[in-house]
């Protein structure tokens, strides 16, 4: 039995959901990223508590020092141990089923110890008082330690998670995807539905890895010489290079910006290898794979210079050339978006839809997908970015693309979850939570991208100080309807059912697993 | 008309829904079509889907192209840069930010006249955000400390009254503390 399995046996609650069939064969493609998958939804109960605290803590004019503790905690939580976890749980068991890989050995196992043990080590500096956001702020962590807002010790411990979680989704996962994909024996065992590389359900994953490998590793490099001097290794004096705030500014927004590219061409190639799986007419084939591929290679051409927009404000210290270019790049990933709603929508037109929760999920996140692109192509404009750049737009933006691509992998883990678990989910609580929570999130993402359109600062801790309080109401409200739709979510993980056994309970009696 | 779509936040937002709405009309018409009301495959043939495939594409770009074209007037780095290459009479304004405060060397402007602003932060990320006192947010400049120049950026103010400065780059506990004045005259 291997490691991951023991510990999704021991795990209370949440490991009921992801149990272990060892029956079926295929504990090497499933252990480990059933175990990814729970512990990203404990991260996600943990953000999305806090999340919900945030307008609370602003409606009921608490401690600002709260809130900044609760946005930063939020945002760090959302994104990484929860949305990319998800990822790469969903994402390897894919991996694994397609080219008949086993997910086993050391890798996974670091790959799981680098992201949690990291975002645990984060959380407990941010309880400490470390509270620089979700996107560090450099040089604000020193700073804050200078004027005395919080401690050396939280920095040091702050930084290190960061350091671990980034030396897995930068260095451990891409390796894993690489060496799955064309390392390594292929066993007919664990070949679900196999798939090469012109496939677009598969090439996307490999691109993905790649981006995640070239554009982290510079981060990769200043975030370490940071962390050694940090730790006294290496004298200050010695890295003023590395210390400098555009250069570490830089080294961030590449990696940042083109982490959330490769997370959406992992998913629209996960979307490009589901949907053929619903269609009518059964044909299992997408409506152009030539279309679905340059889609592909569109994003991930202009996705990687596009991070530019997120200096366009600095102008003149950045010049208006590199603005414009990042603006026309932004632009130029809404061609490749173009083209994958085509591909999709002719693909739906051509063989006719098997509805089903799961495909529906998959459906209704690529709808806010595209939300959340319409919102970022336009506040990409020079015009606009000067109008909208740190207004709560951007973090309207920003949730809004977590939540699409996480709803998205929700979709197609709903679609592994039987060959995952053994197990089979209720399909009227399926559509009730696409329901649900498709509405909270639309909502939420219209509301928040309002307050951005209204002036309304992003990370801000007074609300009330122009009138903006009313957005905060309405995105707790939204944010009511989204959490109620992800526990209808887990209520039918928790509800579900062995295949072979439609009067099986897991809340009534013990299954194989125990 | 384009005044009001690039001049302001709610024009973006009306920007976004222009595109977003008719996405969605065709979105679940052909979901709710071919999964509840005629699941059957199509027999449009070949010709047919890639007569739509060119007609799409092609009203993507001439939507891209036409709003990308007529934003380029209200881009503050070009009316920046066409005002510095003019004979106007510039007012120089120098702005310095430090947690959480900024010093601003001068604090009433005349309305009319273009006003350079030349900000530098002097700690971590700040950024001097301008709010006409409607409550519309007229522009932001991003601060990043140990940079070789300001951050710069010249606008002519059209009323007169008094302007918030806030700071809209997350700096620090007080961050939302960071807020200053501009009073606008009427020029002599």
């Amino acid at each position: 039995m291997l490691a991951a399995t023991k510990i999704l046996r021991g795990t209370p609650l949440f490991g009921r959901m992801f149990g272990i069939d060892q029956n079926d064969g295929l504990e090497e493609i499933n252990s480990w990223p059933n175990l990814m998958i729970v512990t990203s939804f404990v991260w996600l109960a943990v953000a999305g508590l806090i999340g919900l605290s945030m307008p609370l803590i602003q409606r009921f004019e608490l401690d600002s020092d709260l809130y900044y503790l609760a946005l930063t905690a939020h945002g760090a939580a959302l994104a990484f141990p929860f949305g990319f976890q998800l990822m790469v749980g969903v994402g390897l068991h894919r991996n694994g089923g397609c080219s008949g890989k086993a997910v086993t050995g050391t890798l996974p196992a670091l790959i799981y110890i680098f992201m949690n043990v990291g975002s645990a080590l984060l959380t407990v500096a941010i309880l400490m008082g470390f509270s620089v956001s979700l996107v560090v702020m450099y040089p604000l962590p020193v700073v804050g330690v200078e004027t005395g807002q919080w401690s050396y010790s939280s920095l040091v411990l702050g930084f290190t998670g960061i350091g671990l979680v980034l030396i897995m989704m930068i260095l451990l996962y891409p390796i894993q995807v690489l060496k799955m994909s064309f390392f390594g024996k292929e066993r007919d065992d664990l070949t679900l539905n196999k798939r090469t590389l012109d496939d677009p359900g598969m090439l996307g994953m490999v691109v993905a890895a790649l981006v995640l490998l070239v554009f982290g590793m510079p981060l990769l490099i200043v975030a370490s010489y940071v962390l050694v001097s940090l730790y006294g290794i290496i004298p200050f004096e010695a890295i003023t290079f590395f210390l400098e705030p555009v250069i570490f500014q830089f080294a961030f927004f590449v990696f940042a910006h083109n982490l959330m590219e490769a997370m959406a061409i992992m998913v629209i190639s996960a979307v490009y290898g589901t949907l053929p799986l619903y269609l009518a007419d059964g044909t299992r084939e997408l409506y152009s794979k030539k279309l679905a591929n340059l889609a592909i290679w569109i994003l991930l051409i202009t996705s990687f210079s596009s991070f530019l927009h997120h200096f366009i404000t600095l102008f003149p210290n950045m010049p208006s050339a590199l603005a414009y270019h990042g603006h026309i790049m932004s632009w130029g990933t809404g061609i490749g978006s173009a083209l994958s709603i085509f591909t999709i929508l002719a693909t739906i037109w051509k063989h006719g839809l098997r509805m089903n929760p799961g495909v529906l999920t998959v459906l209704m996140g690529f709808a806010l997908y595209v939300l959340d692109g319409s919102s970022a192509i336009v506040t990409s404009n020079v015009a606009w970015s000067f109008q909208l750049h740190g207004t709560m737009w951007q973090s309207g933006h920003t949730m809004t693309v977590l939540i699409s691509m996480s709803m998205l992998w929700m979709g197609v883990l709903y679609h592994h979850y039987p060959v995952m678990t053994g197990r089979k989910l209720d399909d009227t609580l399926g559509y009730w939570w696409v329901g649900l929570f498709t509405v909270g999130a639309a909502g939420a993402a219209l509301v928040m991208l309002a307050g951005g359109a209204a002036g309304m600062p992003r990370r801000h801790a007074d609300w009330a100080q122009d009138g903006w309080m009313i957005y905060g109401d309405w995105t707790l409200f939204f944010g009511f309807v989204m959490a109620a739709g992800l526990f209808v979510y887990a209520l039918n993980l928790f509800k579900s059912r062995w295949i072979d056994d439609t009067a099986f309970s897991p809340s009534a009696q013990p299954g194989p697993a125990e | 008309m384009f005044d009001a779509l690039f001049q302001s936040g709610w024009g973006a937002y009306a920007m976004m829904l222009f595109m977003l709405i008719p996405f969605l009309c065709i979105f679940f018409y052909v979901v709710i079509r071919k999964s509840i009301i005629d699941p059957s495959p199509s027999t449009a043939d070949k010709k047919s889907f890639k007569k739509f495939e060119y007609l799409w594409m092609g009203l993507v770009v001439f939507v891209f192209v036409t709003v990308n074209v007529a934003s380029i007037q209200f881009m503050p780095t070009v009316i920046t840069a066409n005002a510095a290459a003019s004979d106007e009479n510039i007012f120089d304004v120098d702005v310095s930010a430090v947690s959480w405060s900024y010093d601003i060397s001068e604090q009433t402007l005349e309305v009319g006249r273009p006003i350079r602003f030349s900000a530098k932060s002097e700690d971590t990320m700040h950024s001097f955000a301008v709010y006409h006192p409607d409550g519309r947010m007229l522009f932001t400049m991003m601060l990043m400390p140990k940079m070789d120049g300001p951050t710069s950026l010249i606008y002519t103010f059209k009323d007169p009254g008094t302007y918030t400065v806030r700071c809209l780059e997350y700096c620090g506990l007080s961050h939302h503390d960071m807020r200053d004045e501009l009073t606008l005259v009427a020029s002599n």
